[in-house]
Parts: C-alpha cells; structure tokens; sequence
C-alpha cells in the first residue's frame, strides 16, 4: 500500500511548480496594481472592490453561471442515454462508437462553430428547412439558442464519455440480482444502475460546467459581442484593456464561486452514493 | 421488447452521430468552394487543398500539433494514471488538495494559465518552442485524465488488490494485472479528452511556444482577418485520415488476429507492441517532416547579413501569396512566421522578451513600443525604397519623420451600407448618427472594438476621438447605450466580412480593407466615411531593439516597399497599399479596385484623426464599454 502513495509525489512535486508557482504570480496581480510589471507592484484590493461594487460584473458572472448550467443539464440530460446505449452494444461496436463520437473535437473548435454559424444564419441551412414547413423570419443567430447549442455540441462529448466509463465493465450480476429479487427495470435502473454511474455523472458535470463557465469563444461567435460573459471579460482584461491585476482578480473571484459550486455538489455526491451504496 | 430496445437505441445513436457530424459535413462541403466565403457556396474547386498542400507553414504546424498531442496524451495518460491510482490510496486531505489544485487549469480561462506560465517561462529564461508547448500541455492534460481515471477508481473494489497483494503478486503485478484492466474504460476515455484538448489548445500553447513552433490552432486563431478556407480543406485531410485508420483498424487481418489474440487473452502484449510501433512511426515520420522543411544553412546569406533566417511577426492572412517565398528565394534565406492577432497580444510577447526582427504594429502600439523603448531607430540608408511610400501615410503623428516605422497597409474606418436598403442622401445627412436612426433597429453590425466605438460616438458629438475629457467621454457613454437600448445591434468582429458579403444586415462598422473585400463580393454594397470624420489608422514595420538580424530586418522592409511585393500584399489582403505607384494604379483606371470606394483613403480630411496611445484611457473605455454590452 505504502508503495502506491509514493506514486502520487512526483505529481506533487510538478503541479507545485506548474501550476501553483504560476498562480501565485496570478494572486500577487489581482492583490496589486501599477501595471504589468513586476517590479512597481503596490498591495491592494482596489481590484476585488471594483468587481465588487460594479453590478455589470456581478451580473455577468451570474449570467455565465446561468449559462454554463443550463449547458450542464443539457448535457447531462442529453448524454446520458447516448452513453447508456453506447455501453449496452458490446465490446465490438464500444470502441468504434467512442471514437466517432470524440473524431468531430479533433477538428478545430472556431472551424466548427464557423460552420455553425452558416447552419444557423438568415438563408442558412436551418433556415432552408424552416421555409419548407412555411416558417419564415426565425433568427437564431446572436441567440441564447444558438449559444447553447454552440455551447452543447463543444461539451457534450466529454460528458458522453464521462457517463459510459462508469457503465462500461458495470457488474452486470448486481441487475440480474435485482431483477430476481423483482425489481421492474425501471427501479433496477434507479437503485442500481443510476447511483453506479454516479462518480462518472460528476465527474462528467465537472468538465463539462468549469470549462464551460469560463468559455468565451463560442459565446462570441454565436451570441455576438453583446454576449458578455466572464471569460470574455477576463480575455479582454488581458489582451485588450492590458490590465493584468484587474483580469487576475475576476479569474479568483470566479475559481472562489466554482470552488464553492464545486464543494456544495460533491457533498450532494456523497448523500447519493450513501443512499445507493448499500447494494 | 429486446427488439423495441434495439430500435430506440439505433434511433439514439443516428440521431446523435447526425448532431455530431452536421457541422464536419458543413466543413467537408465548403473545402471544395470555390470563394472564399465560409458562410455561402460559390461552386466547386480544389483551390484550397493546392493552397494548403503549398503552403509549408500549414503543414509544418500540422506536424508539430500531430506530435506535441501524441507525446503529451502518452505522457499525461500514464502519470495521470499512475497518480490517480497512488491518490486513492492516500490520505483524503492529499486527495482534496491535488483535486483542488487540479481544477485551476481547468476552470480558469485559458488566458490566465496562459500569461502565468509565460511569466514562469521567462522568469526562468528557458527558451521557448516545442520543450516549452509540450510541458505546458502535459501540465493541463493531467488534470482530465485524472478526472477521467478517479471515478472508476472510486468504483472499484479495494479488496482487490489486496487479494492480489495476499496471493502473492509484486505490487507492479498487482497494478498491470489487476487494476490496470479494471480502469481500462477511464483510461481511455482520459486519452481521449486528452489528445482532443492537445490537439484544439490555441491561447497556452501561443503564449508558451516560440522560435517559429506553431500548432494549427495558433495559425487558425490568428487569422485575424479571415478565416482561410485552406483550414477546412485541412479538416476534411484530417477526417479522412482517422477514417482510413480507423477501417484498417477494424478490418484488416493483421488487426483482426491481434483483436482475436486480445479477446482470448493471450497476446496483449502484440497488440501493445504494434500499437507502440504505429505511434513511434508517425512521431518519426512528423520529425523527419519537420527538419524536411527546414532547409540548410545558406553561407551566402551569412556572409552578407551575419544569419540566413528573418523571425517577421505579423498579423494573420495580412501578407501576400507570394511574397514570403519570393523573397527568400531573392535573398537566399528564410523567413519564419509568427502570427498575431491583436496588437497588446504581441506586446505581451514582446514584453516576455521574445525576439523577433521584424514587427507589424499599428498606429497607436507603434507610440507605446517607442515610449518602452523597445525599438531601434532605422537605418534609413539601407531603405531606399522609402521614396515609394504614398504621402498621405508618411511621417503620421506617432512617428513623425518616420524614424521607427515604415508603413505598411493603412485606411479608414467606415460603414459598409445595402446600397438597395440604405439611401446615400440619407447617410451624407446624418453621418454616424444614422445608426440610431430606429428605421434600421436589429439591422446593424457594431465592431466589436472599444476604441472604434468611442471614436464614432465622440466623432458623431464632434469631438476629438483622443479626448481625455471624462464629461466628453461620459456623453460618448451616454451616446452607445442610448444605441444600445434602442437599435438592438450586434456587435462583432472579423466575422462581419463574410456576413456583410451574404448581405444579412443593412449597415455594419468595417475597417476599409475588409469593405473592400465586401463590396469586392457583394455588389449591392456601399462604403462611406461620415463628414464627421473618422479614424485614419496605419500598420507600419518596426525592428526592435533585440532583433537577432536587424540587417536583414531593414533589407526585408526594403523589399516589401518594392511595387511586386506591395502589389501582391494589396491584392491579397484588400488593404491599401503603402507604396504609392501600387495604390494609384489599384484604385485608377483599369485597375483592381477601381470601382470600389473602400480601397482609397481619404487623404488630408482634416476631421479624420489617428489613434494616440494612452493606456489608461484605454482602461477606461475597456470597463465602459463592457458596460454597454452588458446591458440588457
């Protein structure tokens, strides 16, 4: 056992040069200001002050908090019986269904939203099918619509993948246990299926909800300029406005609001995995 | 019932596979148009798949990003792999921390990992390229394949392995032959996210790569100007590749003795074996690739410059086709391109201490370059095609003898107008104020830019666009929202070419190259310059002071001035050329543009201004106008 544990030290060792070294110089930026250099820092919390104060900004964040959750649900929602279906047909066809559904992230994320937008715009192929039914005149570019679906198609894969993990290689017994002790299909699935799956639920709402907070590029395209959200407010900090103190401090304020979104779900987690743990 | 079962599931799986697929079929049509356009067909060719085949630069980085994912998902899968398995047996608080940890990259914007690592890099003064790339995405692809990994972890049985331990197995036993198979599923799934976030990854990978190593991704996003169509015929390479890998994989005998072998447990190791074989294969093959393309040193070049290679750092899609190499092939050396696609994105990398001999700055950076004394003053001597620069963009105001600068496009900003919707009479009266005339409400574009949007708020108020008066640029403010609430506009950026190209709104914000390439597509449309006056801006080249080649930098200014190189960069890119025999016979009779009002700039117009440098009033206007935005 003892050996295992030392395999987690090297790790330790390199996420505390690469990744805490570099977010304290991004702490020490959001506690200071007088510029990018290092060198003429002053100690302050003028920064959070500004976000604090300003209801823009509380309101952006809300709004991609908003945003990043409904995307959340609707991957999850959406994924799960794609992953269910996946795990159910069999180690011959398990493989290939992965890949296809992975292949389409390796193509460029701005060349496939590029063709999202010549899907969704005014003339475009989804407004060609609207006109053969009679419907006419529907926008949906620059649309919480088609930030959404932008925003569903970039995620959604990871939560697919996520979810079929944990079903892949279930123990199969524990159902046909259930269903002798006569249970329907539907509470096997409940009380057996569903709390099996629960690690790679969470997991997959992880990866889909983090990235998805801070996500700019497809809000941009899709949504248009007037689609604020925090993480374009942080680019533009950085590489528009040049205000690196400003731009670090949005980013903690906002890892403090997930870091909390996070903890409050994993003790949700556990009362699930409680509740289903005893079969 | 089974059968039922059986039809929803297919129903499931075509369903999501057409989602999925829409947009890659999308990409798959439009590499064979023959236009431009991202967004409209204009009929079949194969121009961008001969463009892309020629272009070195593409194929270049599509080597670089094929290995740099392949080494940074074999690596990161296994220690991610490894730690996850030595974390679950840990303490808790260890597991919390290293969990806790792990969710910064990938919660936080990429921007911000991004400029903590270049400040770590260069504090460190490594020099930056692949080594830097791979270590910094090895460093964000841990965290998702353990994300991956751990919950099957969690699943798994921990009487296991003592089992295993208690029979007798050395803990690496235990490890491959017992855990390893259990996992399996999480495994692969973390490789799988893994070489897919390698392989997309644009704003870390820009920020810690350098010395002309580029992925795809970086020269996509940095096609500032427009999206070239050469990038889809890549994807669709790209798509048929794995498909051919993938059928061969399914198909072929080989792999079907291998799989029969593997299910019935036997040789796992041959299928590893060959797996190993085929993936040091393609890392060779992109490796002989890559030093393929780079040529031999040129001893020619070295006796006259002291180098044989230029390091030009430019905008993306903002160069001629054939300039670069022509002018290699002139001076016998060779030219490596960086792209950048805004200009505080190349200061930050300036600021890092990156070097590079030739830069591509506008107006206003060009003034803050000089003031951070970053760059060398010319050796006009060595330039002696300055004499064809045009008059109306030699010695503008941030360099007035042009003692640091040389320009190279320059223009207006204007309103691109649907000549059939839009009156010309009504634009002459009201200048930029007609985009709050509500007769046009939800059918404008906005530029997405705080500068350009003040400056058409502060123009239309008839004050100066470089005020620093708070109550002027407060009744600016007032200006915006008011057009906000009330003309429901969409702001954007680049994207506008190819829409205002299909006409979707009536009236949009443009720079005066991009209206040029619009009215060159659309014929429907217009270009004005409201009486009010506007921003008269210019990209100009620069050398900074820790060029490696300043010799070769000057002789590389020297020939973009000549009238071949000024001809093909302004026929390519739309923008108005520099040199002034160009630009008179492009905009004269008989010539390229000669019927299109956006290519010639309003020369001498006194109200027209240019851009100053005021950093702090830029940190104004940034706050302000996210509040015009933000507003709904």
């Amino acid at each position: 056992m003892k050996k295992f544990r030392l395999m987690t030290y090297p790790y330790v060792a390199w996420i505390s040069v690469l990744i805490i070294v570099p977010m304290i110089l991004i702490i020490l930026y959001a506690f200071t200001v007088g510029g990018n250099d290092v060198a003429t820092f002053r100690f302050s919390f003028a920064n959070f002050q500004r976000f604090v104060t300003d209801a823009v900004f509380m309101e952006v964040l809300g709004r991609s908090l908003y945003i990043a959750f409904i995307t959340t649900v609707l991957c999850l929602f959406l994924g799960y019986p794609v992953a269910y279906v996946i795990s159910k047909a069999g180690d011959k066809h398990n493989l290939i269904l992965i890949l296809l559904i992975t292949l389409p992230t390796w193509i460029n994320m701005l060349v496939r939203t590029y063709a999202w937008m010549g899907i969704l715009q005014d003339g475009g192929l989804f407004a060609s099918i609207l006109l053969v039914f009679g419907i006419e005149g529907v926008e949906m570019m620059h649309t919480n619509f088609a930030v959404i679906l932008g925003m569903v198609y970039n995620f959604i894969p990871f939560m697919i993948l996520q979810i079929h993990t944990s079903l892949a290689k279930m123990d199969t017994s524990l159902l046909d246990a259930a269903s002798d002790l006569g249970a329907s299909k539907k509470q096997a699935f409940l009380r057996v299926t569903l709390p099996l799956s629960a690690p790679g639920i969470i997991s997959g709402i992880t990866l889909v909800f983090l990235p998805a907070v801070s996500s700019f590029f497809i809000p941009k395209l899709l949504g248009g300029g007037q689609f604020v959200l925090v993480g374009n407010v942080i680019e533009n900090q950085f590489l528009v406005a040049g205000d690196w103190n400003f731009g670090s401090a949005i980013s903690l304020i906002m890892a403090a609001v997930i870091m909390l979104l996070m903890f409050l779900t994993r003790k949700v987690e556990k009362k699930t995995s409680m509740s289903g743990g005893e079969d | 019932m089974e059968k039922k079962k059986g039809i929803s599931s297919k129903v499931i799986i075509i369903i999501s596979l057409l989602f999925f697929y829409l947009p890659i079929v999308y990409i798959i049509i439009f590499s064979f148009n023959s236009s431009r356009s991202l967004t409209s067909f204009g009929g079949f060719s194969l121009r961008w798949y001969q463009k892309m085949f020629a272009d070195k630069n593409m194929i270049e980085s599509l080597l670089y990003t094929i290995i740099v994912a392949i080494l940074a998902t074999i690596i990161s899968t296994v220690a991610g792999t490894i730690t996850s398995i030595g974390l679950s047996k840990s303490k808790r608080v260890l597991q919390s921390m290293v969990e806790n940890v792990n969710s910064f990259p990938v919660m936080n914007p990429e921007i911000v990992t991004a400029i903590g690592l270049l400040m770590f890099f260069s504090a460190l003064t490594v020099r930056k390229g692949f080594g830097t790339m791979l270590i910094a995405h090895i460093m964000f692809c841990i965290p998702y394949v353990m994300l991956s990994v751990s919950p099957k972890l969690k699943s798994l049985d921990p009487n296991l392995t003592d089992a295993a331990l208690d029979l007798g197995a050395t803990p690496f036993q235990a490890l491959t032959k017992v855990i390893v198979p259990q996992i399996k599923p999480g495994i692969i799934s973390g490789a799988l996210i893994a070489f897919t976030m390698s392989f997309d990854d644009f704003i870390i990978s820009y920020f810690v790569t350098g010395n002309g190593v580029q992925n795809i991704s970086i020269l996509v996003y940095t096609m500032s100007k427009r999206i070239n169509p050469s990038i889809n015929a890549l994807s669709t390479i790209i798509i048929a590749i794995i498909t051919i890998v993938l059928l061969v994989v399914k198909f072929s005998p080989a792999a079907r003795t291998i799989k029969d072998g593997a299910t019935s447990g036997g040789s796992n190791k041959a299928r590893y074996i060959v797996l190993g074989v085929v993936v040091a294969a393609v890392i060779a093959g992109c490796g002989a690739g890559i030093s393929a393309l780079g040529s031999k040193s040129r001893d020619d070049a070295i006796a006259k410059y002291g180098s044989d290679t230029l390091k030009f750092y430019n905008w993306g899609e903002y160069i001629g086709e054939d300039v670069i190499e022509n002018f290699e092939d002139e001076f016998g050396v060779k030219v490596i391109c960086e792209y950048f696609d805004s200009n505080e994105m190349m200061y930050t990398k300036i600021q890092s201490g990156e070097s590079y001999d030739v830069l591509v700055p506008s107006d206003y950076m060009i003034e803050r370059l000089i003031a951070s004394d970053y760059l060398m003053e010319l050796d006009l001597s060595l330039i002696p095609n300055l004499s064809n620069v045009a008059e109306g963009c030699r010695n503008l105001d941030f360099d007035p003898d042009n003692t640091y600068s040389v320009p190279y496009f320059w223009g207006t900003v204007g309103i691109v107008y649907n000549t059939e919707k839009v009156p010309y009479e009504e634009l002459e009266e009201k200048g930029f104020s007609i985009l709050k005339d509500t007769k046009y409400k939800g059918r404008i574009f906005m530029y997405d830019s705080e500068r350009d949007s003040f400056m058409i708020a502060l123009k239309s108020l008839g004050y100066s666009m470089n005020t620093n008066n708070m109550d002027e640029i407060m009744e600016a403010y007032e200006w915006l929202l008011d057009l906000n609430n009330t003309m429901a506009p969409v702001y954007v950026l680049d994207e506008v070419i190819d829409s205002m190209s299909n006409g979707i709104k009536d009236m949009a914000i443009v720079y005066s190259g991009d209206a040029t390439v619009i009215l060159d597509e659309n014929e429907d449309m217009g270009y004005f310059m409201p009486y009010e006056g506007t921003n008269l801006w210019s990209d100009g080249m620069v050398i900074p002071k820790n060029a490696q080649n300043p010799l070769l930098a000057h002789e590389f200014i020297n020939y973009i001035l000549t009238y071949e190189a000024s001809y093909d960069n302004s026929a390519t890119v739309g923008y108005a050329s520099s040199n002034e025999e160009v630009l008179l016979e492009m905009s004269g009779p008989e010539g390229m543009f000669e019927e299109n009002e956006a290519y010639l700039p309003r020369m001498g117009y006194e109200k027209d201004e240019i851009f100053r440098d005021d950093p702090v009033l830029k940190k104004t206007l940034s706050e302000l106008w996210i509040k015009v935005k933000a507003v709904n």
